[in-house]
């Protein structure tokens, strides 16, 4: 009789949990409150976790060591940010507006901490928040290019959204001709040109780098190139993909 | 408390890896391996199980997915597929000629909640990915079950 009984009651608890897990499914992609949530319970696992990241980074350097890469990789890394902190410096001198009041010479680096699926080309997390001067509207950078601008701050953390999201858009230059357009992701991780008149002489390799206008984001910051003609609209005005030059499929860390 | 701790592992694990290798499902393994000794007959029977798992899926999707739901999902499925099938077979039949029978219950652990998403969402996951997670699995699966059987002919005899 019990053994019944344990046995509708497991079958109603189970069901209870599922119709809970598909509730939870529906609505909290949609719920603002989950960044929080994640954020918080990112920062509570970050105490038990940290013995993991710290063998993870000592296993890394030593991997690197003993491919004998360490010094040659660190190297590169360091000429790509002071590649990138040139830029930025040329924008400013050029005109182009001051976002960052930090003195340092070298920019800025801060891991990734979470990638999720559901955006996967929209936005990452990373593990630097408003302690350590992030504001919104912050360009981010891998390998001193644009790949995104940091969209939510909090103490610890931040999300950034990446160019390849539907919602992201700037205006962009393409440096040999001049020519004016967006930036636009289509959250499917290709990153598009838009409104560029067509019959311009625009060709695949021309770089691609933000544009003066807007105040968003100050100009001359590196984006990509021109990959290829996407389509022709009727409206006489061209879009063409781009070529990121940062590696957007792979990134562990980014500059900012 | 000892799944607390396999969570955790599991945690620690995905974030050692960087996301590099699938960790195998410690924490359903842990919950699986429960399931299979528990008495159907005490007053809460395997309801523990079940709240376990969704409480596990949860805070593995808020960590690692960012959406509650998907291993929630997966996980209860699991909890409730091993229910109704081990509550099918007798108490005399559960140590002889039944480790093909466990073998496939913990596998389920580690098969089903990374699939729930990818047949929810679609992508293009191939075979492939499934293929490496389930190698990634096989010792530990092995492992829990060469204990499991152990334990059981022990209290067998």
């Amino acid at each position: 009789m019990d053994n019944a009984r344990n046995n509708t009651r497991e079958l109603v608890h189970g069901l209870t949990a599922l119709i809970l897990a598909l509730f939870l499914l529906g609505v909290s992609s949609g719920l603002g409150v989950m960044k929080s949530i994640v954020d918080i319970w990112g920062a509570v696992l970050f105490i038990p976790e940290y013995p993991a990241v710290v063998m993870r980074e000592i296993y890394l350097s030593w991997r690197s060591w003993s491919r004998d890469k360490n010094i040659l990789s660190s190297e590169v890394s360091r000429l790509q940010n002071e590649n990138a902190y040139l830029r930025l410096e040329l924008a400013k001198i050029s005109g182009g507006k001051v976002f960052s009041d930090d003195k340092n010479s070298d920019m800025n680096t801060a891991r990734v901490t979470l990638r999720a699926p559901m955006s996967w080309w929209s936005e990452i997390r990373i593990d630097r928040g408003s302690k350590d001067n992030i504001t919104q509207g912050l360009p981010v950078f891998s390998r001193g290019y644009l790949i995104g601008r940091v969209s939510t701050v909090s103490t610890l953390s931040s999300w950034a959204e990446l160019i390849t999201s539907s919602s992201f858009m700037i205006p962009a230059v393409i440096e040999e001709t001049r020519e004016l357009g967006v930036v636009a992701g289509d959250g499917n991780g290709s990153v598009l040109l838009r409104y560029i008149p067509a019959g311009r002489g625009v060709r695949s390799g021309m770089k691609v780098s933000t544009a003066m206008i807007g105040e968003e984001l100050p100009p001359g910051l590196p984006i990509g190139q021109i990959a290829g003609e996407f389509n022709i609209g009727n409206d006489g005005y061209t879009t063409y993909r781009i070529e990121p030059g940062a590696d957007l499929s792979r990134f562990y860390t980014v500059n900012y | 408390m000892t799944l607390v701790i396999l969570w955790l592992i599991q945690d620690l694990l995905t974030v050692f890896t960087g996301g590099g290798m699938q960790i195998p499902g410690l924490f359903m393994l842990g919950v699986v391996y429960r399931l299979l000794f528990s008495d159907n007959n005490n007053d809460d029977g395997n309801l523990w199980a079940i709240w376990s798992a969704f409480a596990g899926g949860i805070l593995w999707d808020i960590r690692w997915i960012g959406i509650p739901g998907f291993f929630t999902l997966g996980y209860v499925v699991v909890v409730l597929i091993v229910i109704q099938v081990w509550g099918i077979i007798p108490p005399q039949g559960r140590v002889s000629g039944s480790s093909l029978l466990v073998f496939i219950l913990l596998e389920c652990s580690q098969l089903i909640p990374p699939m729930l998403p990818v047949l929810i969402l679609g992508g293009n996951t191939g075979w492939g990915y499934f293929l490496m997670q389930q190698v990634y699995s096989l010792p530990a699966i092995l492992l829990t079950m060469y204990i499991y059987l152990q334990k059981a002919r022990d209290n067998q005899v």
